[in-house]
């Protein structure tokens, strides 16, 4: 990407201005002023004629004198601005009289600036080139937001695209390697099964990568809808809790849930707020040290209905708490028994829940621990 | 679980159609037709029923909701679970419309789509189809 952004480099050469006044003497004052710096001059001497060859000439830069026969400058002014928007030239006024009113007329009407007659050469010459200037710095920061949206839209085009086809090889791979693990297929020797089963390890965690960053693009990509429906929110909780305890058991940790609210329904996606307890409550068994307790509390007050996870970890740095969300945001603290952590985890999490029109946060516990709080909107 | 219908494997990846058969073979299926896509499905199909069907989503040639809509034309009874990878609800509604009866996606663990399968099984098919193991 070509640099877009150096002051020094920008050439004013060839820049189209329109001078409107309807005194002669002025416009040739000025045309004189400016012929040295090769400007391309327009000349206009009413409104009504510097509309019309604004929209021939599409100048860079206007300067519009207040008092015209017809419309006024600062009638003209709010015409242009109201056709051409922000992607209008800027327009000084050139102004005889200096009270402070006019120039605050002419500011609120769109002008950038204004030049004050008698004109001095040198600072006619500075003030336009400083417009000229920042005028193409917007542009050029336009152009560069473009290119960066554009570039930003192929990568996560590209994202989802390989991380779509390095899935399925990615869960064959893993699936054939559990047939050869549980002996399917005949028996193994103790060094062969432990190869195998690090070819299984390998590929879930791959899977597991792949499948968060399928997430990440689909949801940059603006792509994450949201199925709504009234769900039971501790029955929701109580699933992911159930299926999270198989694997929590190897740990010998143990999860769970406390005041369950009956039948207080809440519109949700059930399978992406399952994402988000899945996603809390591992990492609450990982960062844990084995035998720790992980506590789910569903709670309600005032309209807002959410959970919270809470674990027996290290809790988060205070310096480390604005990364937690982050992509890739992974912290210090590491897995206590060797899990594998993408770091993409808690983005999505946020993203999900942020759909919702909720909120997610962390602190940490006053002994040890932290907890991860989300909220949902309840509309009464 | 012991099946005894015949069974149309539709993918066009073969490492799947390995997996998903190495499956299979715990349903005591041990040859399942294969193809490798719509078309092939679709012209097997027509030469000779099968009980199940499952169907890979995303193939070249002709896709699994096409091949879905066809293999219903041309036999209404035809019981198709569909493969997906990813699963949207528009693909999931879609195959439900035209009468699929389930979907199991491949990146589960396999017996979690072994557990997809047997339910299928149980619930679509009389049981002089099926056997269920000795407890």
């Amino acid at each position: 990407m070509e640099n877009l952004t150096a002051l020094s480099d920008i050439d004013l050469i060839g820049r189209k201005i329109l001078i409107v006044d309807d005194d002669r003497i002025n416009l040739r004052i000025l045309s004189g002023i400016l012929q040295g710096e090769r400007y391309q001059i327009t000349l206009a001497e009413s409104g009504e004629t510097a509309l019309e060859a604004y929209s021939k000439a599409r100048p860079d830069l206007v300067l519009l004198d207040v008092v015209l026969p017809g419309i006024d400058g600062f009638e003209t002014c709010r015409r242009l601005k109201q056709t051409y928007g922000v992607d209008g030239a800027p327009v000084i006024f050139i102004t005889a009289k200096s009270e402070s009113d006019d120039v605050v007329q002419g500011l609120a009407a769109g002008g950038v600036d204004y030049l004050p007659k008698p004109f001095k050469p040198k600072e006619v010459l500075a003030r336009i080139r400083s417009h000229l200037q920042s005028q193409t710095l917007v542009e050029r920061q336009k152009l560069l937001v473009e290119q960066l949206s554009k570039a930003n839209a192929a990568k996560n085009k590209f994202l989802g695209m390989a991380a779509h086809d390095l899935r399925n090889p990615l869960a064959s791979i893993r699936g054939l390697a559990e047939f050869l693990c549980d002996g399917t297929v005949g028996p193994m020797t103790p060094d062969q099964l432990d190869l195998v089963r690090t070819i299984h390890g390998a590929s879930q965690s791959m899977l597991d990568l792949v499948n968060e960053l399928l997430d990440v693009a689909t949801i940059e990509a603006g792509e994450l809808r949201l199925h709504l429906e009234p769900q039971d929110l501790a029955s929701v909780l109580g699933k992911s809790i159930f299926l999270s305890n198989i694997e929590a058991a190897k740990k010998n940790t143990r999860i769970v849930q406390t005041e369950a609210f009956a039948a207080s329904l809440t519109m949700i996606d059930q399978a992406k707020i399952r994402q988000v307890a899945d996603n809390l409550i591992s990492n609450a068994v990982k960062f844990s040290p084995p035998g720790s307790t992980i506590t789910v509390v569903v709670h309600e007050t005032a309209g807002i209905r959410g959970f919270s996870v809470q674990d027996q970890g290290p809790g988060i740095p205070e310096t480390e708490r604005d990364r937690l969300f982050t992509d890739f945001g992974r912290l210090s603290a590491k897995p206590t028994a060797g899990e594998k952590s993408t770091g993409l985890g808690l983005a999505i999490c946020q993203k999900i829940v942020q759909a919702h029109g909720g909120t997610i946060s962390a602190k940490n516990l006053p002994d040890r621990g932290c907890e991860f709080r989300v909220t949902l909107p309840c509309p009464p | 679980m012991k099946f005894k219908g015949s069974v149309l494997l539709v993918d066009d990846e073969p490492h799947i159609r390995k997996f998903v058969g190495l499956i299979l073979r715990q349903f005591s299926v041990s040859a399942p037709k294969e193809a490798a896509n719509g078309e092939e499905a679709l012209e097997l199909y027509a030469a000779q029923r099968y009980d199940l069907v499952l169907l890979d989503v995303n193939m070249p040639k002709l896709g699994g909701i096409d091949t879905l809509r066809r293999l219903r034309a041309l036999d209404p009874h035809c019981v198709v679970v569909m493969l997906t990878s990813l699963v949207t609800r528009q693909v999931i509604e879609e195959s439900a419309e035209l009468g699929a009866v389930n979907y199991i996606r491949k990146d589960t663990p396999k017996d979690e789509i072994s557990a997809a399968l047997r339910e299928t099984i149980e619930s679509h098919f009389e049981p002089d189809k099926f056997e269920n193991d000795s407890p």
